[in-house]
């Protein structure tokens, strides 16, 4: 106790001399920590507006959802007798302007709700009318609430006509907002809202139609969901519904948000990384400038011990005041982004001071000062006194205790331990320690390689090239430094920029050739005939079909979905309705890789052919059972192959693909594809859409366009979170020049005196800050590169390119920025006058 | 060798501007050797700085060499200086980041020379350092740092050497032996040296004392042989 007391009178004395050499370490601190609680606290704020609105966005307490067919009169008289029922019919389809129109049909979505619905109100519609308003039939016609990108695909305002089927409908008004809409990310459509008494005239309802029926239920006051739910379960324990309780609202969404803000945690970590860099320079800078004062505490009669304890209590406050200052700012930001992202966000983000975001990020921020310091310290620590009187051209090096690696291993493993444990996806984020790990051990390694080879090169007769060359090994050179310093920002932003590139490229450029250009869905058996030859006709080529059911996997291996263990990331193929088909021949683009395919005219019990990544991810081989629930029937079929599907060759695929002899009598509709270039795809499309309103049809490159702009905007995500690190970097990078810009001046003069030329002193500068610069980019090219190819080729399980552009705009980045760094500090060195600088020393 | 009329030194300072030099009138000539005392803060140094070219006179003409220092421009003065002066300083001013043996080539590097290490080697050889040639400074005695500070100076076969205070952090015997040296250098190459000092007894080594005082030449007197 009195030890302590001693300790902390001495660190208050030596903290008189103020902040000013800790601005950096400040700095540094307070950037990494305000990222990661912004993100944290801006992520857990979308959680709480989705717990908050949970019955605005699920639409109701309980939410059933089946395929095709809706409940049958029995059904919805018990669901009524649990609360209040809204019924919705939503499908995909095409919207027409009425004939003479110049507009295009345009794919929408289709949403046909019954007078209860919504539930819970929340819906905006603009002009502000009420839904039954807005849909309800007047003068003959039934109305229509429309997105505004509906109007501006189909030419039309308020007031227009459009086509659905066989219907028309009246626009009336503009949805603004619809709560219950959830999180479209891959939506290619614009939602077209409509009366559900209005759907039968449309001609739509065909059986095996691609259509769900949802029944949101509002329970009566009391009603536990979770109750209710267990009740509807036992009622009808073969329905087929998908069930959903108001704690699952938002799912998809919730799933998003959480990945999402997890991989951007995980990047502002990466920037808190970089800045620990700044953390255990200033530490050092800050132990060299005391080292008279620790040797002097030395010989007055200070251990080494009373010594670490000082100077751990000083950086300790002063991790506190940096870990501080960016929870401040972290705490902030949500609040200034969340009217920024407003219109952005399918639901309203809760805004608020959240205890657990802030105290991960202090959590982290104070691990990563106390990492940094721990070294700098245990050095100082073991440095007798005379050597502390030493000048610091000469690096001292004093052996380390057992316990200072000890120490230095404990709060790396804590470190690392609140890292992956905090993370929504622990195999991501213990990669991400593997790598930042491997890249802070890669970067001092590599530089001190350059060093090496800059050191052993031959002396080049020139000069300027020798000193350039020189400076980059000697005693005290900032290799290692810059190289760490911005290195790992670079690597982060190579890496990110890559990923994001090949996922782009994947998705614009890797489409083959021959890939289909229109997907036609909802084509009824007894159009096929008509269809082809009106395809023909428009010059479509290589038509291709298949029969298509939807059915929700109910067993695995005959034990029920919800009991058995599967990868959360194959989850999404058990929460929603599976595309099937059946087919006597493999489908193109996927290949049998265990098992064997049937015979042609096979007619024995159901078999089926399954994804191979998803048979391993369920955990089931060749002979287990799948259970498919089939419009209200159980269908189990013994699993004959494994395929490994290529979804990127756009061809008919399906994830389950059963033998001929099970299917074929249930109601279906087809699937088709056709390939048509230039004006064939429009003449093509004009013809299908005219003649069958009920067909729907996607273009390849629409569904592509979507897919992209949602990529660009995690990317800018992404890329905003990794520049924080470079920013991090920069800091880093610019208290490593002020550090050594004292002796940078002091060279300079002397190189005067001797009779250099300031263009010669120049040119020394550019040459090293250059070489320097390009190393790092080269180093962070490499490793980014690395890091993106096992993302891409190992966990996406993607084909690799490699964008030359990403790599030069890198290397020239990081030249510029060393340059302009280096150059400063050089010009700055240049224009002190000689006098003072002789005189002073 | 160096000729100063009525030269003027202002500095500017957070005080206001300070009179450094106020109308300093000397003349050397080559092969002399001079030493300059007097008072701290008389204006030894900035002399030096002027000759050296290292400050520019407020006022009054500057001449060494030959040349009209007012004419160069920076780079100007900078080839000046590696052409015509060696420069020894009290604080040694070696890059603490070379080796002695780069320390002592940078200025036969800028000048181009071919042999620039060989010579500097031979250097400092000659003040017998040629077992120090790869340390670094902080891993030399102060005595040896000051005798590489002179090889640095006297590499380049300068036609003048300024030589502030060059003892001034050294200990007495170490002291001697510098300067030993220094004088010996000198009288081999026949070059002109200005010496600033507070050793009465190293200032009657030079031929010629001139005392300096409040910016001004007070006395300048001839020594007998």
């Amino acid at each position: 106790m009195k030890s302590w007391r001693l300790t902390l009178a001495i660190a208050r004395r030596e903290l008189r001399s103020g902040l000013a050499g800790f601005r950096i370490f400040l700095a540094c601190l307070a950037l990494g920590v305000a990222a990661i609680a912004a993100i944290g606290s801006f992520s857990r704020a979308v959680e709480e507006g989705l717990r908050a609105d949970a019955r605005l966005i699920l639409g109701g307490d309980l939410e059933l959802r089946v395929a095709q067919r809706g409940a049958s009169d029995e059904q919805k008289k018990y669901l009524e007798s649990l609360g209040q029922l809204a019924e919705i019919i939503e499908l995909r389809t095409m919207a027409h302007r009425p004939t003479g129109s110049a507009a295009d049909p345009s794919l929408i979505q289709l949403k046909a709700v019954d007078g209860d619905y919504p539930l819970f109100g929340g819906l905006v519609l603009q002009p502000a009318i009420s839904p039954s308003e807005a849909l309800s039939q007047r003068d003959g016609i039934y109305g229509a609430a429309v997105e505004d990108l509906v109007l501006r695909r189909l030419n039309a305002k308020l007031g227009d006509r459009l086509t659905i089927g066989d219907a028309e409908f009246e626009i009336r008004a503009v949805i603004m907002r619809e709560p219950d809409r959830g999180l479209n990310v891959f939506a290619i459509g614009p939602r077209v809202m409509i009366a559900l008494d209005a759907v039968p005239a449309t001609g739509l309802l065909q059986p095996g139609s691609l259509m769900s029926y949802n029944y949101m239920l509002a329970l009566k006051p009391g009603g536990d969901y979770r109750a209710v739910e267990r009740e509807i379960r036992q009622r009808y324990p073969d329905a087929g519904w998908r069930i959903r309780g108001i704690d699952q609202a938002g799912g998809s969404l919730r799933l998003w948000v959480d990945r999402l803000g997890s991989y951007l945690g995980l990047i502002g970590l990466a920037a808190l990384l970089v800045g620990g860099v700044g953390v255990g320079n200033a530490i050092d800078s800050f132990l060299v400038e005391r080292r008279r004062t620790i040797a002097a505490l030395k010989c007055l009669g200070a251990s080494g011990a009373l010594v670490w304890r000082i100077y751990i209590a000083q950086l300790g406050l002063l991790s506190l005041l940096g870990v501080a200052i960016g929870l401040a700012i972290g705490a902030a930001l949500p609040f200034v982004a969340a009217p920024l992202l407003a219109g952005i966000l399918p639901v309203d983000a809760r805004v608020d001071l959240y205890v657990k975001p802030l105290a991960l990020a202090g959590l982290f921020g104070l691990l990563i000062a106390l990492l940094f310091a721990l070294w700098p310290l245990a050095r100082a620590r073991a440095e007798p006194a005379a050597t502390l009187m030493r000048g610091d051209a000469v690096e001292t090096r004093s052996r380390l205790r057992l316990v200072d690696y000890l120490a230095v291993g404990a709060v790396a493993s804590i470190a690392v331990a609140a890292v992956v444990l905090s993370a929504a996806q622990r195999s991501v984020a213990l990669w991400f320690v593997v790598g930042a790990i491997g890249t802070f051990i890669a970067f001092p390694l590599l530089a001190r390689l350059v060093m090496a080879i800059a050191a052993r090169i031959a002396h080049p007769r020139h000069p300027t090239l020798r000193l350039a060359l020189a400076n980059l090994h000697r005693p005290g050179a900032a290799t290692v430094t810059v190289m760490l310093s911005l290195g790992l920002g670079l690597t982060m932003l190579v890496a990110t920029a890559l990923i994001e590139s090949n996922l782009r490229t994947q998705v614009q450029q890797r489409i083959p050739v021959d890939a289909p250009a229109l997907f036609f869905v909802d084509i009824q058996p007894g159009q096929m005939a008509e269809f082809d030859r009106i395809v023909a006709a428009a010059g479509g080529t290589g038509l291709e079909r298949a029969p298509s059911l939807r059915g929700r996997i109910t067993r695995i291996a005959g034990k029920p979905v919800n009991e058995v263990d599967i990868d959360p990331d194959a989850r999404w193929a058990i929460d929603s309705d599976r595309g099937l088909t059946y087919a006597a021949t493999p489908p193109a683009g996927s290949r049998v890789v265990e098992g064997q395919w049937w015979p042609e005219d096979y007619r024995g019990a159901p078999l089926v052919s399954f994804d191979a990544n998803l048979a391993k991810s369920f955990g089931v081989k060749v002979g287990d059972t799948i259970t498919v629930n089939l419009l209200g029937r159980d269908i189990e079929a013994h699993i004959a192959n494994l395929r490994v599907i290529d979804w990127t060759s756009l061809a008919l695929n399906f994830t389950f693909v059963f033998a001929p002899g099970t299917l074929e009598k249930a109601p279906q509709t087809w699937l088709a594809t056709v390939k048509a270039r230039g004006d064939a795809e429009e003449a093509v499309y004009r013809a299908v859409t005219s003649k069958f309103p009920n067909i729907t049809v996607i273009r390849v490159k629409d569904a592509l366009d979507a897919v992209s702009s949602m990529l660009a905007n995690i990317g800018l995500a992404a890329r905003l979170v990794a520049a924080i690190s470079i920013l991090a970097g920069l800091l880093v990078l610019g208290g490593a020049m002020a550090a050594t810009q004292r002796r940078r001046v002091h060279d300079t003069v002397v190189m005067k005196v001797l009779g250099a030329s300031r263009r010669r002193i120049l040119e020394t500068f550019v040459l090293e800050f250059a070489a320097l610069g390009l190393v790092t980019a080269a180093t962070a090219c490499a490793l980014g590169s690395l890091g993106a190819w096992l993302v891409v080729t190992k966990i996406m399980n993607m084909v690799w390119s490699f964008p030359i552009s990403v790599a030069l705009l890198t290397a020239l980045g990081a030249t510029a920025i060393t340059l302009a760094l280096g150059l400063m500090g050089a010009v700055g060195a240049l224009r002190q006058r000689p006098l003072a600088i002789l005189r002073n020393e | 060798m160096i000729r100063l009329r009525d030269v003027y030194l202002e500095l500017s300072s957070a005080a206001g501007p300070v009179n450094i030099l106020r109308g300093v009138d000397l003349q050397v000539d080559a092969g002399e050797t001079v030493a300059m005392v007097g008072p701290s803060g008389a204006g030894k140094s900035s002399l030096m700085m002027v000759v050296g070219g290292l400050e520019r006179a407020t006022k009054g003409g500057v001449e060494v060499a030959g040349r009209n220092l007012a004419k160069l421009d920076e780079d100007g003065l900078a080839t000046f200086r590696r052409d015509n002066v060696g420069i020894v300083f009290q604080g040694f001013h070696l890059i603490p980041t070379m080796t002695a043996l780069e320390n002592v080539a940078l200025t036969l590097e800028f000048a181009g020379a071919d042999n620039a290490f060989e010579r500097a080697a031979e250097a400092l050889r000659h003040v017998g350092l040629d077992h120090r040639l790869k340390h670094y400074p902080a891993q030399l005695s102060g005595g040896e740092q000051q005798r590489v500070a002179v090889a640095r100076a006297f590499v380049g076969k300068p036609k003048l050497l300024l030589a502030d205070e060059p003892t001034g952090n050294l200990d007495g015997a170490t002291g001697r032996a510098i300067m030993d040296l220094l004088f010996s250098l000198v009288s081999n190459s026949g070059a002109t040296l200005l010496l600033i000092t507070h050793d009465e007894a190293l200032a009657h080594r030079c031929r010629r004392v001139v005392h300096i005082a409040d910016g001004r030449i007070a006395s300048d007197n001839l020594l007998a042989a």
